[in-house]
C-alpha cells in the first residue's frame, strides 16, 4: 500500500523553518499537488518524502514502514520511489535507451526484459523509435517524456514530481497535463506533485494541500479549495478574489454596507457586530443595472460602474459602493455597460467565505 | 581611411611582426639548407638516436605527469567541491601557490633533498637509516616527474573542481532515487559527466609540462635525461645548427597542436555538464573519519609542492654547509653575496621587472586593439586577425625563441641579444592571453553605450577613450596581471635569448645553478619570489585602485 503520512514534520535551514509542523496524509491511488507560492517549503517537503533531507522533527510513514524520523532516514536508493525534477535532469551522457533502462540495471533485471519493458514504457510516453537518440538534443518536452519514462519504468508506487510542466512552452504544458493525468490514471501509481501554478494543481488533481511558509493551509479538493478556501492566503492564491467588510449579524448570517444580508456559514468564534471579510470571487458577483425597469435597490448593494474592460468571454469591470469599497465583478459579455452607470451588486451567499479580520 | 582599418593594419602588422613571419622563417629554416631546400633536417631530427630519445622522453614526461596530475588533481577537487573534508581553503590553497610557484624553484629545492649524494633525504636514508637501497637519484625521469607534477596538478584541480561545482545536484539525485547507491551514482552519473574536463586538464598538464625548460634542464641534463625543449637548447652551442632546430622545434609545435586540438575537444562537449533549470548544489558527502585520511592526503601534497620546495630554498640560504646538521651554523653571507657582490642580481631584477611591465602592456594593448576589431567592426579578415592572435598558444617558449632568432638573424637590425628581442618573445608568448583578457572585457560592454556615445557626436577615438575604455578597465587589468606574472619568471624563451646584459631573473638563478653554487642558488631564488610576490601585491593594489576609481566614474 503505498499511503505516504506525514506528521508533524518540521525542517529548518539555520534561521528559516522551510516545513513548519506539517501533517499531511496523501492516500493510495491518490494525485495530491503540493501548492503554494515560490518559497513556501514545497520542494523541501518533496525531498523530505524522497529521503534527500532529513526531518528535524515529526515522522514520515509510507504503509507500515517508518521512512523518516530525525534520528533515521532511509536512504532514497531504497524507497523505491520515482522523481522527476523540474529540469528534468536526464543524463546528456547517456542515449534515451540507457537513461531509461538504468533503473533496471541497478534492479540487477534480466536485459531481455529490461529490453521489453523499457520499450513499452517509451510507447507509453510516446517516445517509441528514439532509442538511440541522445536526450540533451531534444526538446523540453521530449526531455520530459525521458524524465517520467525513466521514473515509470521501475513501477514506482509513489511518485514525485517537482514543476514538471513548469520549463515547458504554454501549448505543450497544457497537453502534458492530460496526458500526466491519464497515465496516473492508467498505472494507480501514488502521485505528489509539486506546483505554484493553481490552474494545473486544479486541473490534475484528487486533492490539492496549499501550502504557505512552510505550514499546510487547507488540504481539498480542487473545488472544495476553490470555493471554500479556509482562510485569506488561500482565498488569495486560488484566483481572484474580492475581500469586502461586512459585519456578523446572526450566527449565520452577516450584513455587508447594511443593505445585504446574506445567509452562510460563518467560522467558529464570532460575536455578533463583529467586523469580518466577505470574500467572494469575480465571476460570483451578480450586476443588476438600475433604472432600466429593473427595481432600485432591492437587497443589492448601490454603486457605480467605474471602470470596464471587454475581454470577450466576459466582461471585466470594478464597480465602486457607495461607500467607497471597490468590486471587482466579472459579468456575461452581454451585458452593456457604460462607466459612471449605476448598478447594484449582489453576492451569491454559496459561493461566498467568511473569515475573521 | 576610417579608423577601423588603421586600427586593423596596425594589429595585423604588429601579429606578422611577432609571430606570423617568425614562425614563416621557423618554417623556411627547417627546410633550406645553404639556400637549397632538403629535408634533411626533419630526418635527422625524426631518426637521429639523440633525437628521437629527447622525443620519446618528452613524450614520457608528458604522459606520467599528465596521469599524476589526475591522480593528485581529481581527488582534491572532489574533496573541496563535494564532501565535508575539513580544511576546505588550505587544500584550495595549496593548489594554487603550487601552480603559482615558478616551477625552476621547485627543482632547485628537490636537487637539494634527493641529489645522489649531496641530497638531504638522501643523507639521512643513508647515513641515520643505514637503508642505501630506498636513496632516490632525482637527476632522472622519475625526478624529473616528481618536481614537474606540482606546477601541473592545478590545471586538472581548477578544471575538475568547477566541472564537478556544475553538476547539477538532481543528475545524482535521479540516479539516486532509482536504487543506485553512492558509488554506483559516481561512476554511472558524476564520473562520466566531469571526464571531459578531467581530460582536458590532463591534456593541458601534458603541454604545459613538456614545455617546462627549466625544470628540465635543471634535474634532467644532470642525469642526462635529454628533452625536447633540453635538445633544442644544446643544439645552440657552438656551433649553432639553426636548421635541425628549427626542424625539432616544428615537431614540438606538433605535439602541442595536437594535444592542444584534443583539448578543446574535450572542452566543448565540457558544456553539457550546465544544463539549465534551478537544480540546487550537491549535498556535500559525509566521509565520516575517511575525511581525515582525505585531509592527510592534502597535506602530503601541500608538503611537497609547497613546504618542501620553499622550506628548502630557504634553510639552505642560510646554512653555511648543507648537512643534516645544517642549523648548527647559519649565515647571511649567501644573501649579501647575491644582493651587493654579485652584480648581476640588480641588472636581472630591473630588466625582468621592465620586461614584464613592458611585454603585459603590449600585450593588452596589442590584444585590445584585436578585439575591438573582432567584436566592434565587420571590418573583412577580422576573424583571421583573431586566429592569428591565437597562434603562440601552440608555441612552446623555447620554439619561441628560436623562431625569432631565425626571423631576426636573418635581417640587418642587429636586436639579438638586447632587451627588445625579449620583449618581443614575452608579447608573442602571452598575446593570446592580452586577447582573450581584451575579448572579454568588451564583450561585457553593451554596444549601444558607445553608441550612445557616437550619436551625442563623439568622435570614435573619443568614445573609445570615454566610454568602452574606462569600462574595459577592470578586465584588461585582470589581463595585464596574467601576463605580468608568468613574464616576470619567464626562462623557456629566455634562456636563448639573454645576453650578459639582458639577464633576467629567471636566468640569472639558472646560470648560477650551472655554476654548482647551489648556496647562493637558493638565495637568489628566495630573493627571486619575494620579488615577485611584492610585484604582484604591488601591481594588484594599484589596479584595484584604477579599478575603483572606473566604477566610481
Ligand atoms: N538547502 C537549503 N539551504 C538553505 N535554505 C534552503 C535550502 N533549501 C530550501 N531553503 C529555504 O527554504 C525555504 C523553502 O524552500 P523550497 O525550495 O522548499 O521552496 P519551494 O516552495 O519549492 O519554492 P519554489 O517554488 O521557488 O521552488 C526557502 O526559504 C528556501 O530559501
Ligand atoms: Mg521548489
Amino acid at each position: 500500500m503505498a499511503e505516504i503520512r506525514i506528521e508533524r514534520v518540521t525542517k529548518r535551514f539555520g534561521a528559516t523553518t522551510a516545513v513548519r509542523a506539517l501533517t499531511l496524509e496523501v492516500r493510495d491511488r491518490e494525485f495530491v499537488t503540493l501548492l503554494g507560492p515560490s518559497g513556501c517549503g514545497k520542494t523541501t517537503l518533496l525531498r523530505l518524502i524522497a529521503g534527500f533531507m532529513s526531518p528535524d522533527e515529526g515522522s514520515i510513514r509510507v504503509g507500515t514502514a517508518t521512512l523518516s524520523t530525525p534520528g533515521s532516514v532511509v536512504p532514497p536508493e531504497q524507497r523505491g520511489m520515482g522523481m522527476v525534477f523540474q529540469n528534468y535532469a536526464v543524463w546528456p551522457h547517456k542515449t534515451v535507451y540507457q537513461n531509461v533502462a538504468f533503473g533496471l540495471e541497478v534492479r540487477k533485471v534480466a536485459t531481455s526484459e529490461i529490453r521489453a519493458r523499457v520499450a513499452r514504457v517509451l510507447e507509453l510516453v510516446t517516445l517509441g523509435g528514439l532509442e538511440a537518440r541522445y536526450p540533451a538534443q531534444r526538446s523540453g518536452g521530449q526531455q520530459q517524456r525521458v524524465a517520467l519514462a525513466r521514473s515509470l519504468v521501475v513501477e514506482p508506487s509513489i511518485l514525485l514530481l517537482d514543476e514538471p510542466l513548469s520549463n515547458l512552452d504554454a501549448k505543450l504544458r497544457e497537453r502534458m497535463r492530460w496526458e500526466l493525468k491519464e497515465l496516473q490514471r492508467r498505472t494507480g501509481i501514488t502521485f505528489v506533485y509539486v506546483t505554484h501554478d493553481q490552474s494545473e494543481a486544479m486541473a490534475l488533481s484528487d486533492r490539492i494541500a496549499v501550502m504557505h511558509l512552510g505550514e499546510l493551509m487547507q488540504i481539498g479538493a480542487p473545488r472544495e479549495v476553490y470555493t471554500h478556501p479556509a482562510n485569506r492566503t488561500v482565498a488569495d492564491f486560488m484566483g481572484l478574489v474580492n475581500l469586502i467588510p461586512a459585519r456578523v449579524v446572526r450566527a449565520d448570517a452577516v450584513a455587508v454596507g447594511g443593505a445585504h444580508t446574506l445567509t452562510l456559514t460563518l467560522p467558529p468564534r464570532v460575536a455578533d457586530g463583529q467586523p469580518v471579510q466577505l470574500a467572494i470571487r469575480p465571476e460570483n458577483v451578480r450586476l443588476v443595472p438600475i433604472g432600466r425597469g429593473a427595481p432600485a435597490g432591492g437587497d443589492g448593494l448601490p454603486g457605480k460602474v467605474s471602470e470596464v474592460t471587454f475581454l470577450g468571454n466576459l466582461t471585466d469591470c470594478y464597480v465602486t459602493l457607495d461607500d467607497g469599497t471597490r468590486v471587482r465583478v466579472q459579468a456575461e459579455p452581454g451585458l452593456a455597460l457604460e462607466i459612471g452607470q449605476p448598478v447594484a451588486v449582489r453576492f451569491d451567499a454559496d459561493a461566498a467565505s467568511v473569515f475573521d479580520v | 581611411m576610417r579608423a577601423e582599418h588603421v586600427v586593423l593594419v596596425v594589429a595585423a602588422a604588429t601579429l606578422m611582426i611577432l609571430v606570423v613571419l617568425p614562425l614563416a622563417s621557423l618554417i623556411v629554416g627547417s627546410v633550406v639548407d645553404g639556400g637549397r631546400p632538403t629535408l634533411e633536417h626533419f630526418r635527422e631530427a625524426l631518426r637521429g638516436r639523440l633525437y628521437v630519445q629527447a622525443l620519446w622522453n618528452s613524450l614520457v614526461l608528458g604522459a606520467w605527469t599528465a596521469a599524476l596530475s589526475v591522480v593528485i588533481g581529481l581527488p582534491l577537487a572532489w574533496a573541496v567541491s563535494r564532501t565535508n573534508v575539513p580544511g576546505k581553503r588550505f587544500l584550495h590553497f595549496t593548489a594554487v601557490i603550487s601552480y603559482l610557484t615558478p616551477p625552476f624553484l621547485t627543482a632547485i629545492a628537490f636537487v637539494n633533498l634527493f641529489g645522489p649524494n649531496a641530497g638531504l633525504v638522501n643523507r639521512f636514508v643513508r647515513d641515520v637509516l643505514s637503508a642505501p637501497a630506498l636513496t632516490f637519484n632525482v637527476f632522472s625521469m622519475a625526478g624529473l616527474v616528481l618536481v614537474t607534477v606540482p606546477h601541473t596538478f592545478p590545471f586538472v584541480y581548477l578544471l575538475a573542481a568547477s566541472a564537478l561545482e556544475s553538476v547539477d545536484a538532481s543528475m545524482e539525485e535521479s540516479a539516486q532515487i532509482l536504487g543506485a547507491g553512492r558509488w554506483r551514482t559516481a561512476a554511472a552519473v558524476t564520473l562520466p559527466l566531469v571526464a571531459p574536463a578531467v581530460l582536458s586538464g590532463a591534456l593541458v598538464a601534458f603541454v604545459n609540462a613538456i614545455a617546462l625548460f627549466g625544470s628540465q634542464a635543471i634535474v634532467g641534463l644532470p642525469g642526462r635525461v635529454f628533452t625536447l625543449p633540453t635538445r633544442i637548447y644544446a643544439l645552440f652551442d657552438y656551433p649553432p645548427q639553426y636548421g635541425l632546430a628549427s626542424a625539432l622545434s616544428l615537431i614540438f609545435v606538433a605535439i602541442t597542436v595536437a594535444a592542444l586540438y584534443l583539448q578543446r575537444r574535450y572542452l566543448a562537449r565540457r558544456s553539457y555538464v550546465t544544463v539549465g533549470g534551478k537544480g540546487g548544489r550537491p549535498q556535500l558527502v559525509d566521509l565520516g573519519r575517511a575525511r581525515f585520511a582525505v585531509l592527510a592526503f592534502g597535506v602530503a601534497v601541500f608538503v611537497i609542492a609547497v613546504a618542501a620546495p620553499y622550506l628548502t630554498l630557504l634553510a639552505v640560504s642560510v646554512s653555511k654547509s648543507w648537512g643534516l646538521t645544517f642549523w648548527q651554523n647559519l649565515t647571511l653571507q649567501h644573501y649579501r653575496f647575491v644582493l651587493l657582490e654579485y652584480d648581476v642580481t640588480r641588472r636581472a631584477i630591473v630588466n625582468s621587472l621592465m620586461l614584464a611591465a613592458g611585454a603585459a602592456t603590449l600585450a593588452v594593448v596589442l590584444g585590445s586593439l584585436v578585439g575591438w576589431v573582432d567584436l566592434r567592426t565587420t571590418a573583412p579578415g577580422r576573424k583571421l586577425l583573431d586566429y592569428v592572435s591565437l597562434i603562440p598558444l601552440g608555441l612552446p617558449g623555447i620554439v619561441v625563441a628560436v623562431a625569432l632568432i631565425q626571423f631576426w638573424l636573418a635581417l640587418p637590425i642587429p636586436i639579438y641579444g638586447t632587451l627588445l628581442i625579449i620583449l618581443l618573445a614575452y608579447t608573442a608568448r602571452y598575446v593570446p592571453l592580452g586577447v582573450r583578457s581584451a575579448n572579454a572585457a568588451f564583450r561585457q560592454i553593451d554596444p549601444s553605450l558607445e553608441e550612445t556615445a557616437r550619436v551625442t557626436g563623439a568622435g570614435w577615438l573619443r568614445t573609445f577613450r570615454s566610454v568602452t575604455l574606462p569600462l574595459a578597465r577592470p578586465g584588461l587589468f585582470a589581463g595585464w596581471l596574467l601576463v605580468f606574472v608568468p613574464a616576470l619568471q619567464e626562462l623557456s624563451a629566455s634562456i636563448l635569448l639573454f645576453s650578459s646584459g639582458s639577464i633576467t631573473l629567471a636566468v640569472a638563478v639558472y646560470n648560477l645553478y650551472e655554476t654548482g653554487a647551489l648556496k647562493p642558488v637558493a638565495a637568489l631564488a628566495i630573493v627571486t619570489m619575494v620579488i615577485i610576490t611584492a610585484a604582484i601585491a604591488l601591481a594588484t593594489r594599484l589596479g584595484r585602485g584604477g579599478a575603483g576609481v572606473s566604477v566610481a566614474q
